[in-house]
Formats: C-alpha cells, sequence, structure tokens
C-alpha cells in the first residue's frame, strides 16, 4: 500500500468525521421521536384527567357517577394480587432458575426446558387466561378470586423471572464459583452463600420488571373473570366481615373477588356517558405512576445493592 | 552496595552464606601464607606437610563457590549490584586458589632450601618484609570485601607498587651473590623462586582489590593506571 | 548450600501421579503421568501455553468434576493414608477439604476480609465466634496479612489491592488447614514486588504444607521451588530437582524450553 500524504489523510478523516455527525444527527432524531409520543401521551391522560386526581378519587368505590366514582377497590385489588404474584412467581422462579444454572447437567431434557422458557415468553397473555380458567378457577376451584388472578399472572411472568435469574447468575465470574468450591463447599452453600446473594439485584430488577407488566395486564384477568364493578374491599385478616360477624381468616382475602385497574379503566372507557372518560384518564395516569415507580424502585435497588458488590 | 535487604529472605540468606563462604576460604589462605613464611624463616620443615594438604581444602571451597554462584546465576538472575557481586565473586576466589597455590609453592621451595642446607641470614629480614607487606595486602583486600570498602580496595591496590620494589631488591641481592659464589646458585634459584610467589600473592591480593571496586561502584579499573590515583 | 539438597535422602511423598491421563470429551489433554509431589516441599509444574499443567494441577482437587464432560484416568494416590483422590468413592467434596487452591487471578469473594478468610471454616460447620476470631487471624498471619488488615477487617475484600486480594485468598486456603496447596499461576496478576511478596511466601509456607504450583514464569520456578517438572503438549517430559533441571537438564525439550530456544 502506498504512503498517503497529510493532506489525504486529513481528507479521509473529515470524510469519516462527517458520517460520524449525520449518524449523530439521525439518532436524536429517532430518540426525540419516541419521546415526544410518550410525553403526548402521559401529557394528554394528565390534562384530561387532573380534575378527578384528588384523594377521594383514591378513597372512593367505584359509581354510578362518574364524578364521585374512585379506584379504591381497583388500586388495592392491583396490590394484592401483585402481592400474590410475587409470592407465587418469585421462589417458583429463582429456584428454577438456579436448578437451570448451577445443578441441571446439560442434556436434551434441558435443551428442551430451555426452549420452552423461552416460547413460554412469548405466548399471548390472552392464552394464560385461558389456561388459568381451566385450571385454578374450575379444576381447582379457586373461584373467580385474587389467588387465581395472582397465579395466573405469576405463569405470566414466571419465565421472565427465570430468564432474568439465569442471566443474573451467569454474570457472577466463574473463578467466584470455582473459590467457593475449592474450599470445600457443596452446591447448595455455594448458592447460599454467594450464587443467591451477589445474583439478587439482578433477580430483583427481573421481578419487579416483570411486576411492572403484570399490573398493567387485562385480557387474562378478564377471561377468569374479574368483576367490573366492587364497592367492597376484600376482607382485612381478624376483622369481623359484614354478613355474620365472624371474623375473617388470615387468609380469606385471597378467595374475594376483586377488581383491578386496568380493567377498572376499561370499564370506564366502555361506559356512554363521557364523564367517565376524565376518570378513565386519571385512572390511567394513576396506573402509570404505578408502573414507574416500580422500574425506578428497580434501578435504585440494584444500584445500591451492586455497590458492594465488585469482581 | 545497597544495604537494604530482598524481597526474598531467601535470596538474602543465599548471598549472605556466598559472602560468608568467601571469607572463610580467605582466612584459610592467609593462615596459609603466613604458615609458609614462618617456615620459610624458622626452617620448621614439618608444617610444609600440613600446608599441603590444607590446600586441597581451598581447592574444595574454591569449587563449592563457584557451583553456588552457578545455581544463584540459574535461580535467582541476579542484577544490579548482585549480579557484579556474584561475578566478582567467582573471579575473587580464583586468586583466593592461586595465592593459595603460591603459599603451597613457597612450602614446597622451603623443604628443598632445608633439606640442601639452610637459609642465608642476609636473605630472612628481606623475605620476612616482602611476605609481611603482601600478607598485610591479602588481609586489607578481604577486608575490604567483607566491608565493601571501595577506598580501602584502592588503597590495596597502591601498596602492590611497594611490594614490587621490595621483590625487585631481593631479585638484585640474588644476582650479585650469586655471580660472586656460583657454589649459591641452587639456593638462590629456590629462594628467588619463593620471592615471585610472595611477590605473585601481592598481585593476587591487588585483583581481589580490582573486583572490589568493581562490586561496589561497578567501575572496571583493571589496566588502568589513572584510577588508582 | 544448595548444593546439599542433591545430596540429601529423598523426601517423603504427599502425592504421587500413577499413569494419570485426563480427557476434556474427546480430547486427550494429559497423557500418563508419573509423578511424586514430595512432603513439605515446592514442586513447580513449567511448559508453554496449553501444555497442559494447570489441567494437571486442577486435578488434585478434582475441580474438573464441576464441569460436565471431563474424565480421568490413573491415579493420584494421597498420603499418609494413600487415598486415590480420582478415585469415584472418593467425594470431590473430601478432596477440596484437604487440598486448598489459590486461583490465576485473585478471587476474593464480595464480602468482608474476615468473612472470605472464615469462609472455609463456616462451610465446615464452625460457627463459635471467639475460635472464628482465632483462626481467622492465625490464616491472616500465616499469609502475611495481618498486619495490614486487622484495623479493617469489616471491609470489602475487593477494595484490597491486587498483592493483598491475592494473600487474602492464601490465607481463605490456609484457614481450613489443608495438607496440600495448589497454586494456579498465582502471581500472573501482579506487579513484581507484589509478585515477590508471594514468592517470599510460598517459601515460608513450605514448612507446614505440601505446595504444587503451576508458573509460565521459569524464573519464578526456579526461585521458589525445590522440584520442577516440564510439560509439553499432556506430558511429562522431566521431573527433577529443581537445581538439577535449571543447570543441567536431562532431556533437550527441557533444555530448549528453559533456555528460550523454542519457537
Amino acid at each position: 500500500m502506498h504512503t498517503m500524504t497529510p493532506g489525504q489523510i486529513r481528507a479521509l478523516i473529515a470524510r469519516g468525521k462527517m458520517r460520524d455527525t449525520l449518524f449523530q444527527a439521525l439518532g436524536i432524531i429517532c430518540l426525540a421521536i419516541g419521546l415526544m409520543v410518550i410525553f403526548l401521551l402521559v401529557g394528554d391522560m394528565l390534562m384530561r384527567g387532573v380534575e378527578r386526581l384528588n384523594i377521594e378519587f383514591f378513597t372512593e368505590f367505584a359509581s354510578r357517577r362518574a364524578a364521585q366514582s374512585g379506584i379504591l377497590s381497583a388500586w388495592v385489588g392491583s396490590l394484592l394480587v401483585m402481592l400474590v404474584t410475587g409470592a407465587a412467581a418469585v421462589p417458583l422462579g429463582v429456584a428454577a432458575g438456579i436448578y437451570l444454572e448451577e445443578y441441571a447437567r446439560r442434556s436434551w431434557v434441558t435443551d428442551i426446558i430451555e426452549i420452552n422458557i423461552t416460547n413460554l415468553a412469548a405466548v399471548p397473555s390472552i392464552v394464560y387466561g385461558l389456561l388459568a380458567l381451566g385450571i385454578f378457577v374450575y379444576t381447582f376451584g379457586f373461584g373467580q378470586s385474587i389467588l387465581s388472578a395472582g397465579l395466573t399472572l405469576a405463569l405470566l411472568i414466571l419465565p421472565i423471572v427465570i430468564v432474568s435469574t439465569r442471566e443474573a447468575i451467569r454474570s457472577i465470574p466463574a473463578m467466584i464459583r470455582e473459590g467457593s468450591m475449592a474450599v470445600g463447599a457443596t452446591r447448595w452453600q455455594t448458592c447460599r452463600y454467594h450464587i443467591i446473594p451477589y445474583a439478587m439485584p439482578g433477580i430483583l430488577t427481573g421481578v419487579i420488571i416483570g411486576l411492572a407488566r403484570a399490573i398493567g395486564e387485562t385480557a387474562p384477568i378478564i377471561t377468569i373473570g374479574a368483576l367490573t364493578f366492587i364497592a367492597f374491599l376484600p376482607p382485612v385478616p381478624f376483622t369481623a366481615t359484614g354478613m355474620d360477624g365472624a371474623s375473617a381468616g388470615l387468609f380469606d382475602w385471597v378467595m374475594s373477588p376483586f377488581t383491578v385497574m386496568p380493567i377498572q379503566i376499561f370499564n370506564w372507557t366502555s361506559r356512554p356517558d363521557p364523564a367517565f372518560e376524565v376518570n378513565a384518564a386519571a385512572a390511567g395516569f394513576v396506573l402509570m405512576g404505578m408502573v414507574l415507580s416500580m422500574n425506578a424502585l428497580a434501578i435504585w435497588l440494584r444500584y445500591r445493592m451492586r455497590k458492594t458488590i465488585k469482581w | 552496595m545497597p544495604d537494604s535487604v530482598h524481597v526474598s529472605t531467601q535470596f538474602d540468606e543465599d548471598l549472605a552464606r556466598l559472602r560468608t563462604h568467601v571469607l572463610h576460604m580467605g582466612g584459610l589462605v592467609e593462615t596459609q601464607i603466613a604458615a609458609s613464611i614462618e617456615a620459610c624463616i624458622s626452617g620448621e620443615v614439618d608444617r610444609v606437610r600440613a600446608i599441603v594438604d590444607t590446600d586441597r581444602k581451598i581447592n574444595d571451597l574454591e569449587k563449592a563457590i563457584d557451583d553456588d554462584c552457578a545455581h544463584i546465576i540459574a535461580r535467582r538472575q541476579p542484577i544490579a549490584s548482585d549480579l557484579r557481586l556474584i561475578l566478582g565473586i567467582s573471579k575473587i576466589v580464583t586468586d583466593l586458589e592461586r595465592s593459595g597455590d603460591e603459599a603451597k609453592k613457597i612450602a614446597k621451595g622451603v623443604r628443598r632450601i632445608h633439606e640442601a642446607g639452610t637459609l642465608p641470614k642476609q636473605y630472612g629480614i628481606g623475605i620476612r618484609h616482602l611476605a609481611e607487606a603482601a600478607l598485610s595486602m591479602v588481609h586489607q583486600a578481604l577486608d575490604a570485601f567483607a566491608r565493601m570498602d571501595g577506598a580501602l580496595a584502592l588503597n590495596v591496590i597502591r601498596a602492590d607498587v611497594e611490594v614490587d620494589v621490595e621483590f625487585k631488591s631481593i631479585i638484585r641481592q640474588l644476582i650479585t651473590h650469586m655471580m660472586e659464589d656460583p657454589r649459591t646458585i641452587t639456593t638462590s634459584i629456590d629462594i628467588m623462586a619463593i620471592a615471585r610467589a610472595i611477590e605473585r600473592i601481592g598481585d593476587h591480593a591487588k585483583n581481589i582489590s580490582e573486583q572490589v571496586v568493581y562490586v561496589v561502584d561497578g567501575r572496571d579499573i583493571r589496566y588502568d593506571k589513572g584510577a588508582i590515583k | 548450600m544448595q548444593t546439599q539438597d542433591i545430596t540429601q535422602p529423598q523426601h517423603p511423598l504427599k502425592a504421587e501421579a500413577r499413569n494419570l491421563s485426563f480427557y476434556y470429551g474427546a480430547v486427550k489433554a494429559l497423557k500418563g503421568i508419573n509423578m511424586p509431589i514430595h512432603d513439605k516441599k515446592v514442586t513447580a509444574l513449567i511448559g508453554p501455553s496449553g501444555c497442559g499443567k494447570s489441567t494437571y494441577l486442577r486435578s488434585f482437587n478434582r475441580m474438573h468434576d464441576l464441569y460436565p464432560g471431563n474424565r480421568y484416568e490413573g491415579e493420584i494416590r494421597f498420603f499418609p493414608d494413600n487415598t486415590n483422590l480420582l478415585s469415584a468413592d472418593v467425594d470431590p467434596i473430601e478432596v477440596r477439604m484437604r487440598v486448598g487452591m489459590v486461583f490465576q487471578k485473585p478471587n476474593p469473594f464480595p464480602k468482608s476480609i474476615f468473612e472470605n478468610v472464615a469462609y472455609g471454616l463456616r462451610v465446615r460447620g464452625l460457627s463459635n465466634k471467639r475460635l472464628l476470631d482465632e483462626k481467622v487471624e492465625q490464616a491472616l498471619r500465616s499469609a502475611a496479612l495481618w498486619d495490614e488488615v486487622k484495623d479493617r477487617l469489616q471491609a470489602l475484600a475487593p477494595t484490597l489491592s491486587g498483592g493483598q486480594q491475592q494473600r487474602l485468598c492464601i490465607a481463605r486456603a490456609l484457614a481450613t488447614d489443608p495438607e496440600l496447596l495448589l497454586f494456579d499461576e498465582p502471581t500472573s496478576a501482579l506487579d513484581p514486588i507484589a509478585t515477590g511478596a508471594i514468592e517470599e511466601l510460598v517459601h515460608e509456607l513450605k514448612k507446614r504444607v505440601t505446595i504444587l504450583i503451576v508458573t509460565h514464569n521459569m524464573q519464578q520456578a526456579a526461585r521458589v521451588s525445590d522440584y520442577t517438572a516440564y510439560m509439553y503438549l499432556g506430558e511429562m517430559i522431566e521431573f527433577g530437582n529443581t537445581d538439577e533441571i535449571f543447570m543441567k537438564p536431562n532431556d533437550r525439550r527441557t533444555e530448549d524450553y528453559i533456555t528460550g530456544r523454542m519457537g
């Protein structure tokens, strides 16, 4: 190759830099479009729903009159369903992830399981609803309860939890595992003292992202038959219930009928009275807020826990 | 020589042991020289046997120290002052061993002289002077090595000139003597060999001192008259 | 004097590889190795990259068992009880309880200095605080790290310097009093001074534990070891007294390697 003169070198650099600038501009434009759409959506919702965003909106049940309607039963229902979802999906998903990464020997069986997990994440959520309707609602007899809804959503986010657990475990250097095994630890000791604690930030992030997805799900919840109009809260443990005065058990609430935020919103948008649309916008804004604050929590947790873990 | 220690205490121990062995060998050589001169002057021929025996010990020490040097080079890859020390020691032991050989030569010469007769009186003083000067050079050279004292080593190198002067005067005396009385030629030649051996010991002491200067300063002052001044 | 080593009687054996072969799947990585490991001595393994020296080392604590598809043939006899470390009847965990290991890159756990050293003891079920304190101090002293860390035992281990981290890993291995200590290129990630400190430590440690060390640095093998083995392409080419190997190797291939004549 012949040597280039300084002039040629400079020309070459100038051409390269121009392409840099062009690509940078393109990137900024794409980013701006995406952000603008989100801001427009949220802003629009806020503008239309702002008049209903007051304390009563959170403390009132739904009502036939739009101005007196609130989302009490919806947000309480959403929270309780998430509680069940988390309680079911986290142990199952984490245990499955650990098993697959740390214990399972590679064979055609584990290969099939892996392919299935990846595919499960892509199954439309309504299919989960149908499955749950058959299994939880009828076969197990859980009825149209918080438990059924929670377990359904747990199924939905299980692949997310498993995959994020495995990713978190994989990011732990092999030498940490070897260091632990080398002093004579068993696999379980290695998991208990090292793998699980060090994978925790990643696992938590996965769990919260999964829950954030689950909280917005509507289709499977409708499929299993959540009520759209609920004017009572699930029984609080150890308090007298309305009808017969008997004290409620610790877990009675899981069998209670319920509604959740997306269903409440869906319900309001399908009403003919335009006043309900204001309610829907306000509730939508609250739901957005819930999802965003969950994501923020995930980011904060990950940041805090990662501070103590360096390789 | 830096006084600081190596990170490896084992290396320090190896080097310290090596230096001790060199000094031990030097001590043996000094005793050998002193004993052979003593025999020469006193005429105690029965000492010669012991001197010849001890020389074997010196030879063995030279081999052992050389072997140690080789091992340290192979295992430690010495550099800078450590490398100079090892190189210096491997040359110093050669000079020490040769000094030992000269002492043996003196002892054998003494035996020949005394088997044939006695050492003529007039040479006793001269030989003694020469021997004392050479012995002091060896002693100081070893001191300079033990203390890594470059200045002392330079003194030893300067002192070699005096030994050479003393040696030449003995030779002149011997030549005159031989011309006057050819019957003394046999004895004179033996005395000459003894004086020559003592003079060589002085040269070896000088070589040792040059190596000490090399170890301490990293200067090679062999064949360099200007450096001594 | 160093030359005396040669004339000294042979030391009792701590371990002995007998016709040891090893397979990564279908690849034969070790080819029938026979080699003694002398008790309370340092044995160095040298050879070009990929010669199998690390593979060989990691057979001594059955590290290969962690990964599927690995297979041993032959024996590693461990003394004085004459156990075959590679036997299917011997649990790899039992082997690792007796044979400690220090890795190529310092790999402290992202926990406190104290917890790093105490880990092996906790794994063995020790939870008495006073006993743990005592053992941890002892191990840190043996690893020449105590003075540097005694005021901050609760600090996170990754805040230590590379050399300190490696000594911490040595302390972690020492805390459980292993009979054999494996070093897998322990200084390849360290600067010369930290390397010197580790080498000095190895020299100290051989008073109480047998050491097997892999090094890509021949000079290091010459400095720290009593016995040296030269490996090439999965074979043991030459084993002998370190003095002999570095002064007068018997095999042409060893000579070529240690004098840097290999392409």
